[in-house]
């Protein structure tokens, strides 16, 4: 519900496409708020670190988590929480991180240069979700595969990994007693 | 735009990545090439790592200035299994003395901002209230030296949020398996200590219960420690023992304690009985569609055989509106409440038929509506508020449930008064 009367934004990006959003969709990026709030009547906002290709995703990203928040919003004021209903994960969070995720699923390279729209127009959400991503594809490779994923050349020594992984024991071990804890619960 | 490599990536988004990490995927990572070979030294990544973790729980850059950051998290990746609430086993007292002899059922572990809190809980003596009183047990942090150190606190009105002071025990927190926690006295847990050293012998009856028999595998697999230093240590650890008069003591995990929502009234629950005492309850739904209603603690009685307060067969709730003999079931009735002024009617939105004892009535030999059914039927009637009351068709009185820990947190506690 546009309240607001839709006031629209009009973003440009790097290669000089231009996209036309409503103002509290671009406001989820702290950077373009700092700019919208002070200075008055910015009609068009280029933004020299984004292209076409990234701004036009952030802002896909930016316009479902806002009329997700407004669902939420307008659920709550017509509905009476229980005590009960307090703990429950309302079942439009489990469509959102569907959602997410599906959102995530890109290859390595438009995923790092979200991550850097992300920091750049301080989209703290969006920050989070892409280096979760990230993060998700080094889980589980080994030194090797995470070697190539990072296009670092084999510069060391079997004998000096070997020692890093020496340095390291106690950490393999803390996963064991982690997971046995798992397994019980 | 070229696509960046993950090293092009400013050293704080490579952070933030890695911060997702657990510590042996870091070290994965740290045998990748030597520009990450000294990634596990790096106190900002674990500091990350912490934050990201507990950071919501818990605000691990006040747990001292001195620690680091790789011995946090080794410790609160332990401590964090220790949230919730316990139920204590065994004949145990808090000590020997028997100065503090009350037997207090329910332990409750929560994160505050510095540190991990323990404390027993136990209902409130004044009749007719619901509020529970929530002494300090335990206390797991950092000492000023940036040590990880667990202390059992004796005396009842010690502020639980202010660091170790005269009447403190260091003691050990250690696990039997995820769900059995054992609180010793024995110098404090350093988390570079791999080998905790146990107090050999525990004082306790003959095991009737599971619990107690892990227990006894626990110790007796523990190998005595055949260096003479070890020996020494372990001397000087049983004199501070016997000198505190503190006993080992046994908890077992509540491991589903609040209600969920396909499992409306599972959980602890608190009640003000016929003799208007307040009671500590546990729910527990079972794996063919149950649910059994049991009271929590019982002095004296260590397992006070599985006889349940209520119980039935079938969980599924009956909706509103209901028949008239119902509602006149329900509205005959008086609630056993704290204060006078209290409610007006509870709207009932469903209700369930329990039975107060496990023997077996069978309806249609007990002939018609047979006088021995009325001895151990009953009702829970839940209320559009979440809570519930249950009654006996024997009396005439409801006692009405409240949660007694919504969301991570404990309800209407009060202090400690003075003995």
């Amino acid at each position: 519900m546009a309240d607001n009367g839709g006031k629209k934004i009009t973003l440009k990006s790097s290669d000089g496409e231009e996209f036309e959003v409503p103002e509290v969709v671009a406001m989820e990026s702290q950077t373009i708020r700092h700019v919208i709030e002070d200075v008055c009547a910015k009609n068009s906002i280029p933004l020299l670190n984004v292209n076409s290709k990234i701004l036009s995703k952030v802002i896909e990203y930016c316009k479902k988590h806002v009329a997700a928040a407004e669902a939420a919003a307008s659920k709550a004021s017509t509905e009476e929480g229980t005590a009960a209903a307090a703990s429950v994960t309302k079942p439009s969070d489990e469509d959102l991180k569907t959602w997410d995720a599906e959102f995530v699923k890109v290859d390595k390279g438009t995923l790092f240069n979200l991550i850097l729209a992300a920091n750049y127009l301080h989209i703290p959400g969006l920050l989070d979700l892409t280096c979760q991503a990230a993060a998700d594809m080094i889980k589980g490779k080994s030194a090797k595969e995470i070697r190539k994923f990072f296009n670092l050349k084999n510069c060391i020594s079997p004998e000096e990994e070997e020692e890093i992984r020496r340095e390291n024991q106690w950490a393999f071990e803390e996963e064991k007693r982690t997971r046995a804890f798992d397994a019980y619960a | 735009m070229a696509s960046p490599s993950f090293t092009e990536l400013p050293d704080d988004i490579q952070v933030n990545i890695l911060s997702f990490l657990t510590p042996s995927e870091i070290s994965a990572v740290a045998c990748t090439s030597h520009r990450f070979s000294p990634l596990p030294g790096l106190p900002s990544l674990w500091h990350a790592m912490c934050d990201r973790r507990w950071g919501q729980f818990t605000s691990p850059a006040s747990w001292g200035p001195n620690c680091t950051s790789r011995h946090l998290y080794r410790a609160l990746d332990q401590w964090e299994n220790l949230i919730g609430f316990w139920r204590r086993i065994g004949h145990g007292h808090g000590s020997a003395t028997g100065a503090h002899a009350t037997c207090h059922p329910l332990l409750f572990f929560k994160w505050n901002s510095n540190c991990i809190t323990g404390s027993q809980v136990s209902p409130c003596t004044e009749p007719g209230s619901y509020g529970v009183v929530k002494s300090p047990f335990v206390w797991l942090g950092t000492s000023p030296d940036g040590e990880m150190v667990s202390y059992r606190q004796l005396e009842e009105d010690l502020e639980s949020e202010v660091g170790p002071g005269s009447d403190l025990v260091p003691v050990s927190v250690s696990f039997v398996g995820p769900n059995h926690l054992v609180v010793e006295p024995n110098g404090g847990f350093r988390s570079g200590d791999e080998d905790m050293e146990v107090a050999m012998g525990i004082e306790s009856g003959s095991p009737p219960d599971r619990a107690t028999l892990e227990m006894y595998q626990y110790f007796a697999n523990r190998t005595s420690p055949c260096s003479e230093k070890g020996v020494r240590r372990q001397r000087r650890r049983e004199r501070e023992r016997r000198k505190s008069g503190l006993v080992a003591e046994h908890f077992v995990r509540i491991t589903h304690y609040c209600p969920t929502p396909t499992r409306p009234l599972e959980g602890l629950w608190k009640g003000i009985c016929e003799n208007r005492s307040l009671e500590f309850y546990l729910v527990a739904y079972d794996d063919v569609g149950g649910i059994t209603c049991r009271r929590v603690g019982e002095p004296g009685a260590q397992f006070s055989g599985y006889s349940p307060l209520f119980w039935t067969p079938n969980a599924d709730f009956i909706e509103a509106p209901f028949s008239k003999e119902e509602y006149k079931i329900y509205t005959s009735r008086e609630h056993i409440t704290g204060d006078s002024s209290s409610l007006e009617e509870r709207l009932v939105s469903r209700m369930l038929f329990i039975n107060s004892s496990y023997d077996l009535v069978i309806p249609d030999l007990a002939g018609g509506s047979g006088g021995n059914l009325r001895n151990v039927e009953g009702r829970v009637w839940e209320y559009d508020d979440g809570t519930f009351g249950f009654g006996f068709l024997r009396n005439d009185f409801i006692i009405d449930l409240k949660h007694i820990a919504l969301n991570g947190q404990l309800l209407d506690s009060v202090a400690a008064s003075r003995m």
